[in-house]
């Protein structure tokens, strides 16, 4: 790299310069804005209340408060429930589409169709077919036997109801990935496991599964930070509700700064969600550089 | 992979279009309800053989000026697409080329920029627009939208400069071109399908974000989106031109997955699947 001279390192600094500080405004400073806030108290609905630094108070009161708690356990249970179908169901159909046969290319291209659709539009078209009494789906299912199922309308489906809207958009992203990799397997181990007399079942597990994890891993965790911020559904489907049943931690946030108008808290809330979120980049990123090192 | 028998071909067959039947079902929902006479909208066994209307995207057009909610999604994200590539593209540029042992966190920083919660800043932009003067503005939105979409523009750029052979930079060089010269006569041309992709990525993102635009909006800035959103109200839900919209809304991402699909893995996992 004779040509990177000493003026050349200059300019390099100054084509990285905007972007830091361009991200360094516009994300790390609404960060530190929202850590301030949350230690005062920044009632919109009380406009005579001085808006004064309250040390941990608001902290305290989301910590000791069962919603908040509530609204986190729901959001990991979302993801449990997301993550689990999206894997099994993604790497199923990533085998199905990766088979060299006529149709194939057009099925994976039609498949990918839902991630870049709206997510405000999968709410709505998902709200269609749940709509009690006149949607289509309870309709579908009736066919294959299922008796009609009250899906937003109840506390022990919506979540459910909720977690179907995000597998059928997001299937389509474990599917893309894992096909990718499946298409980049080295043929070599598969001969060496046929003429070893291996059945099917045992070269998926012992052969292809080893191969895939690493991609494996960094869809999942792709997902799970996704599915830590889902909102845009939920917003549409149930807005948390009924009762508290839908009530992710993004909805606890909405509803405190937006519904209550008590920032203070909200700001408190979604402290405690970059956390959660650092942690888990923390931990994709370690994944990803092991695999570099590997 | 070996070729399947006959047998299990059918079997794949089988299974694959049980497959598509259930991931295109809505799709062809919006598709057609959105020309459906609304009578006939929740008919069952539901009406494939039906004489379309349009009287839904008459509606739209009519009633409400939602002609003026798609300019300012376009606006929107034109104008979130246009300063992302420049800034992005820019800062892509550096760290592929510099060789430095910090620039691998710099690299992930801006990554992990992307994938904070917006929930959790809407409340401080909220408050600083609010200040600032900037709130139902097209400009609020085209700031907010480029912290997700410089990030995925420094990204998948650099793996487009990594591809670039740096011998061809040095040529340059040789041949008297300076820094700035090279990278925007040599080195950017070669990454033209880079730009291309992350143009659209960016595009389809600000296009189809909802909780900013709620959020950060009025009637003024109002994105088509949170338009369509407002045609929902818990008396009254008005699915005809709810669905006309959608079907509006969805257009530009199908063509994208339709023309570059090629492209979808690694924009969508900001290359860590190639």
């Amino acid at each position: 790299m004779a040509y990177i001279r000493k003026r050349n390192r200059r300019i390099f600094g100054m084509f990285l310069l905007p972007a830091i500080l361009v991200l360094f405004l516009t994300t790390i400073y609404p960060m530190i804005y929202a850590g301030y806030l949350s230690f005062r108290s920044y009632d919109l609905a009380k406009i005579f209340v001085p808006r004064v630094f309250v040390g941990g108070a608001n902290y305290r009161e989301i910590l000791s408060s069962s919603e908040f708690l509530h609204s986190l356990i729901v959001t990991f249970k979302l993801m449990a429930m997301t993550l689990s179908v999206q894997l099994v169901l993604g790497v199923g159909i990533a085998l199905l589409v990766v088979q060299k046969l006529p149709g194939m290319p057009l099925a994976r291209t039609l498949l990918m169709i839902p991630m870049m659709i709206s997510p405000v539009i999968v709410g709505l078209v998902w709200l269609f077919l749940y709509f009690p009494e006149i949607g289509y789906l309870n309709y579908f299912l009736s066919f294959a036997g299922v008796g009609s199922i009250p899906w937003i309308a109840s506390t022990n489906w919506a979540l459910w109801a909720i977690a179907i809207a995000d597998i059928w958009q997001w299937t389509p992203f474990v599917m893309m990935g894992t096909a990718a990799a499946l298409q980049s397997l080295s043929p070599e181990p598969y001969e060496a496991a046929m003429i070893d007399g291996n059945s099917r079942w045992d070269i998926f597990t012992r052969v292809t599964l080893p191969q895939l994890k690493p991609v494996l891993v960094s869809l999942m965790f792709l997902r799970a930070i996704d599915a830590f911020k889902i909102y845009d559904i939920i917003f549409v489907l149930t807005k948390g509700g009924p009762g508290d049943s839908t009530e992710v931690l993004s909805m606890f946030i909405y509803r405190q700064s937006f519904t209550f108008w008590r920032m203070g808290v909200g700001a408190a809330a979604s402290f405690v969600s970059l956390i959660i979120i650092v942690v888990l980049i923390t931990l994709f990123f370690k994944s990803l550089n092991r695999d570099q090192a590997a | 992979m070996n070729k399947p028998s006959t047998q299990q071909t059918i079997l794949i067959y089988i299974a694959l279009t049980i497959v598509l039947i259930v991931f295109m079902t809505p799709i062809y929902l919006i598709a057609s309800s959105s020309v459906k006479p609304s009578p006939i909208m929740f008919q069952k066994p539901p009406a494939f053989l039906f004489s379309p209307t349009f009287e839904h995207y008459k509606d739209l057009f009519g009633m409400r000026p939602f002609g003026k909610f798609i300019l300012n999604s376009l606006i929107v994200a034109l104008g979130s697409t246009a300063f992302s590539l420049t800034i992005g593209s820019l800062a892509a540029y550096a760290i592929s080329r510099i060789r430095h042992k910090r620039m691998n966190d710099v690299a992930f920083w801006i990554l992990s920029m992307r994938m904070f919660p917006p929930i959790a800043v809407v409340v401080p932009y909220y408050i600083i627009f609010k200040t600032a003067g900037l709130l139902d503005t097209p400009l609020a939105l085209i700031i907010v939208y480029s912290t997700a979409n410089i990030p995925l523009t420094v990204w998948l750029m650099k793996g487009f400069f990594d591809e670039v052979p740096t011998a061809l930079e040095e040529a340059a060089a040789v041949d008297g071109y300076g820094l700035i010269e090279t990278f925007l006569r040599v080195t950017l041309p070669l990454a033209a399908p880079g730009l291309a992709v992350s143009a659209v990525f960016c595009f389809i993102f600000s296009w189809n974000e909802f909780l900013f635009a709620l959020m950060l909006t009025g009637s003024e800035a109002q994105t088509a989106t949170v338009a369509v959103m407002s045609f929902w109200s818990s008396d009254a839900v008005q699915w005809g031109r709810i669905m006309a919209g959608s079907f509006i809304i969805l257009i530009p991402g199908v063509i994208f997955v339709l023309t570059c699909q090629r492209w979808l893995v690694r924009g969508l996992t900001m290359g860590s699947v190639k």
